[in-house]
């Protein structure tokens, strides 16, 4: 093959795979024409399923895969493809990087989108810089703290922060804008802004959706996002050569490569354009020796070089490689990190000592410390959600489960029969259920209390029913009766007041979330009495 | 009927929905097509009709076609290239057999009826309570769209709009837009127990043809019932009562809760309808409130007498 082809043939499949990934954060939604054979409904066997593999990116992730299973000692489902990964990176080096992560797609569009630096700016960036073993030092921190039972790899593994970042960020953000111009749009006097409106929102509802989405800490993701695609123009693709947890295991991975760069160093003009092109800071030119736990095969040395210097060949491991250039200090300071963190990230005593009442886990989802193993933080479970009540964490599972996943429930919440988020969790942080498991078990993720002094018929204000119509348990959980309250003018008036059967409560919030006293409603929900949870029941 | 916006507005929303449903046609300029929704059925006597399927294993859509025709016939109310609203009760995201929603089987002959009887476009409208999506899949209301082509319109903020209600209670409240913006409109819904207003018949399901904050209607629910059912003014009611929910309204969720009654009932007579609906639950028509305030509003009568009473059975 010739290097100009191949250069290309990654170009598409970078492409291809970026667009791939985009289109499946798009179906990470229940949609909008979504049917149910209602003769199928009426013996209640159909669950609600999305039908593109939304999941795919993460069961190619080897570092999702390796710290599950180092943490849990679970293998996740798709495993094998995590595997096919590992062993396509050591027969050929990180292709996976230069071909498929769009995450590395998307830094690598930015920087030859709008490349930055040039000349012998662009050179000195592109020398392998002792900053590149700082991926190793996070690797080895969390490979080590997972092993140790708190999986932080979510946090920068590309795929989970790709994804968190377009779902919970750059989506809601762009549709949330589109939602305020159609709505301004509606409302003109205008015929045609109007039909412009009504089109525009059709067009764009199975991207964005009708109804607007927020998610907690979104902006915080969205500024971390542009901060790091930024990071390009200090030196092209600077996240996947000094951050990429992931570029870092595929790197230990690529020492025995077969597919290699040999270079022929007496044709080499030393003109530099193998380096000025160097997406990985590998070393292309002849005068230093090949790095390929750097390289990312994006062949671009390969095709420029005007002197034939540089070509990439199958060759048994008769030649050895360079070996990956870690430090010592990338290996201490990789363990310090990972013993420190899931000790330390306990010491609030979110895990082990108190439950904090807002934390309400997705139903199906494991134990906290079981969680904690699993869970990549990846939004997968926020995305998909129908009602928007899942989001992710800012302290409400303590500093070690930072972005994992949480039920608000005045803003969205659990749809008694839905099961979409364990149907999705790539790690199985959150279990596959079915509605029959949720609603005959049934999965508790929490309950529901009164706040009498909020309540608007308690109160004696008005007569209220809200909280009971809502409540989807048969019998109901909330339950009403009829008692003389005096009112504030000092008249008694007879309303219907309602209580809470906690044994019959599930915690799916829709009371809080519909509850005519908004903000703080009169009746919230917290953890206590999870089903997942030995410790934090109520009743005996 | 007078509105607090100007009618051009309205007139324009109305035209643009059609537009956008990818159509032309020539009647919805007109100037009587605006007042079409809100003026008496064809024919101004009060008429009700009450259809009892009783031979095991009847069809649905034979109901309610015998049911219609004993009115003079769907045509009667629904004319040729003329755009039908229907609005179902889809509020929760329920399966069928718990009651909880208009039977998918009873919408759909519906639905068919209209465009047997010509109607250019059918558009299911509801503005759910759960996420529109879940109630559209698990009510059969999205299957029932598909096969028939009709339209779901899918809630959202866009087709809401402030309008004077002109109630005693409600003055100006949010209006779920394409519930108006049709020739004929069709009221869905099904009986229901409901646990502050009694039952959920036909005048309530009007609170789901609103938006805003409806969870405060409640405070004062039969008047807001009444105001509501003063500024929606169906062609015709059709009550779904081929399974009611007799206990733990308007969610239900335990088959226990459903009762077989293979029943509809049709008026032009919204007081009418919803006190002849009561009947079936043993309830007098007086003893529900929203029923009683209707009739002393002047909405309509529950008497028996005053109507011209039908009944047909298959």
């Amino acid at each position: 093959v010739k290097a100009r082809h191949l250069v290309w043939i990654r170009r598409v499949t970078q492409s291809l795979f970026l667009g791939l990934f985009l289109f499946l954060v798009a179906e990470s939604r229940l949609p909008q024409d979504v049917y149910l054979d209602y003769a199928r409904a009426f013996f209640g066997e159909a669950d609600l399923r999305l039908e593109a593999p939304v999941t795919f990116f993460f069961r190619m992730d080897p570092l999702a895969a390796l710290t599950t299973l180092l943490s849990g000692g679970t293998l996740i489902k798709g495993f094998l493809w995590a595997a096919g990964v590992l062993a396509l990176t050591i027969l050929t080096g990180r292709v996976f990087c230069g071909f498929v992560c769009p995450f590395g797609s998307l830094h690598h569009a930015a920087g030859w989108i709008k490349p930055s630096l040039r000349g012998e700016r662009l050179l000195a960036a592109n020398r392998k810089a002792p900053s590149q073993r700082i991926k190793y030092f996070l690797l080895f921190g969390f490979l080590i703290s997972a092993a140790i039972g708190l999986n932080l790899a979510g946090l920068l593994d590309p795929i989970a922060f790709l994804f968190r970042s377009i779902a919970l960020a750059v989506v809601p953000a762009l549709g949330n804008g589109l939602r305020s111009v159609f709505e301004a749009m509606a409302a003109s006097d205008y015929k045609i802004v109007q039909l412009l409106s009504y089109a525009g929102e059709v067009l764009v509802a199975p991207v964005f959706g009708y109804h607007p989405q927020a998610y907690q800490t979104g902006g915080l993701i969205g500024l971390l996002f542009l901060g790091v695609l930024f990071l390009n123009r200090i030196r092209p693709r600077f996240w996947c050569r000094v951050l990429c947890p992931l570029g870092a295991l595929l790197g230990l991975c690529s020492g025995f490569t077969l597919l290699r760069l040999e270079k022929d160093a007496a044709k080499c003009s030393s003109c530099n354009l193998c380096t000025k092109h160097c997406q990985g800071a590998a070393s292309p030119k002849p005068d230093a020796a090949w790095e390929p736990s750097e390289c990312v095969m994006c062949f671009n040395c390969f095709d420029v070089c005007p002197e034939d210097a540089l070509a990439f060949r199958f060759r048994r491991a008769s030649a050895s490689n360079r070996g990956p250039d870690i430090g010592r200090r990338a290996v201490l300071g990789g363990l310090l990190a990972g013993v420190s963190l899931p000790l330390f990230g306990r010491l609030d005593g979110r895990v082990d000592k108190v439950e904090d009442p807002r934390l309400i886990r997705p139903p199906g989802a494991l134990a906290e410390v079981d969680f904690l193993e699993a869970c990549q933080r990846c939004g997968l479970c926020m995305k998909v959600c129908p009602t928007n009540v899942i989001n992710p964490t800012l302290a409400e599972a303590g500093m070690s489960g930072f972005w994992t996943p949480r039920l608000i429930m005045t803003q969205g919440y659990c749809e008694y029969t839905c099961t979409l988020c364990g149907s999705v969790c790539p790690t199985g942080a959150i279990r596959p259920i079915t509605a029959k498991e949720k609603t005959e078990a049934p999965i508790r993720i929490g309950s529901a209390f009164l706040d009498r002094g909020r309540c608007l018929p308690w109160s004696g204000n008005a007569p209220c029913i809200v909280c009971q119509e809502h409540c989807p348990t048969s019998p109901k959980a909330i339950y009403l009766k009829t008692e003389k309250v005096p009112r504030p003018d000092g008249w008694e008036i007879s309303v219907q007041l309602p209580y809470v059967d906690l044994k019959r409560c599930v915690g799916c919030g829709i009371c809080e979330y519909k509850c005519p006293v908004q903000g703080l409603p009169a009746i919230r929900t917290i953890s206590a009495g999870e089903t997942r949870s030995p410790r934090n029941q109520i009743l005996l | 009927m007078s509105f607090h916006n100007p009618l051009t507005r309205r007139e324009s929303i109305k035209k643009i929905l059609q537009l956008s449903a990818g159509a032309a046609l020539a009647n919805v300029a007109d100037t009587n097509g605006l007042a079409s929704v809100f003026a008496q059925s064809p024919a101004d006597k009060k008429f009700i009709i009450e259809a009892v399927g009783r031979t095991e294993g009847y069809a649905i859509k034979e109901l309610v076609r015998k049911t219609f025709d004993a009115a003079g016939g769907v045509g009667r109310f629904v004319p040729r290239a003329s755009v039908v609203a229907v609005k179902p009760n889809l509020s929760w995201a329920r399966a069928p057999q718990f009651a909880a929603t208009t039977h998918p089987e009873v919408l759909k002959a519906v639905v068919e009826l209209c465009q047997e009887a010509g109607a250019k476009e059918v558009r299911i409208v509801d503005h759910t309570i759960h996420d529109a999506r879940q109630c559209f899949a698990l009510s059969g209301a999205g299957l029932v769209a598909k096969e028939t082509g009709a339209d779901l319109v899918f809630p959202r903020s866009t087709l809401m709009r402030e309008m004077k209600i002109g109630g005693s209670r409600l003055d100006s409240w949010a209006v779920f837009t394409p519930v108006l913006e049709a020739d004929v409109l069709i009221n869905l819904p099904i009986a229901k127990h409901h646990s502050l207003s009694t039952l959920t018949l036909g005048m309530k399901n009007w609170i789901g043809a609103v938006g805003g904050s409806r969870w405060s209607l409640h405070q004062d629910i039969h008047q807001t019932i009444v105001d509501l059912a003063q500024f929606f003014k169906p062609t015709v009611t059709l009550i779904d009562a081929v399974r009611i929910m007799t206990a733990n309204g308007p969610s239900g969720g335990s088959t226990a809760d459903v009762e077989t009654k293979n029943t509809l009932i049709l008026s032009n007579d919204p007081v009418a309808a919803d006190g002849a609906g009561a009947m079936l639950f043993g309830r007098k028509p007086e003893e529900i409130g929203f029923i009683r305030l209707a009739q002393k509003q002047g909405l309509g009568t529950y008497d028996p007498a005053k109507v011209d009473q039908r009944q047909v059975s298959v």
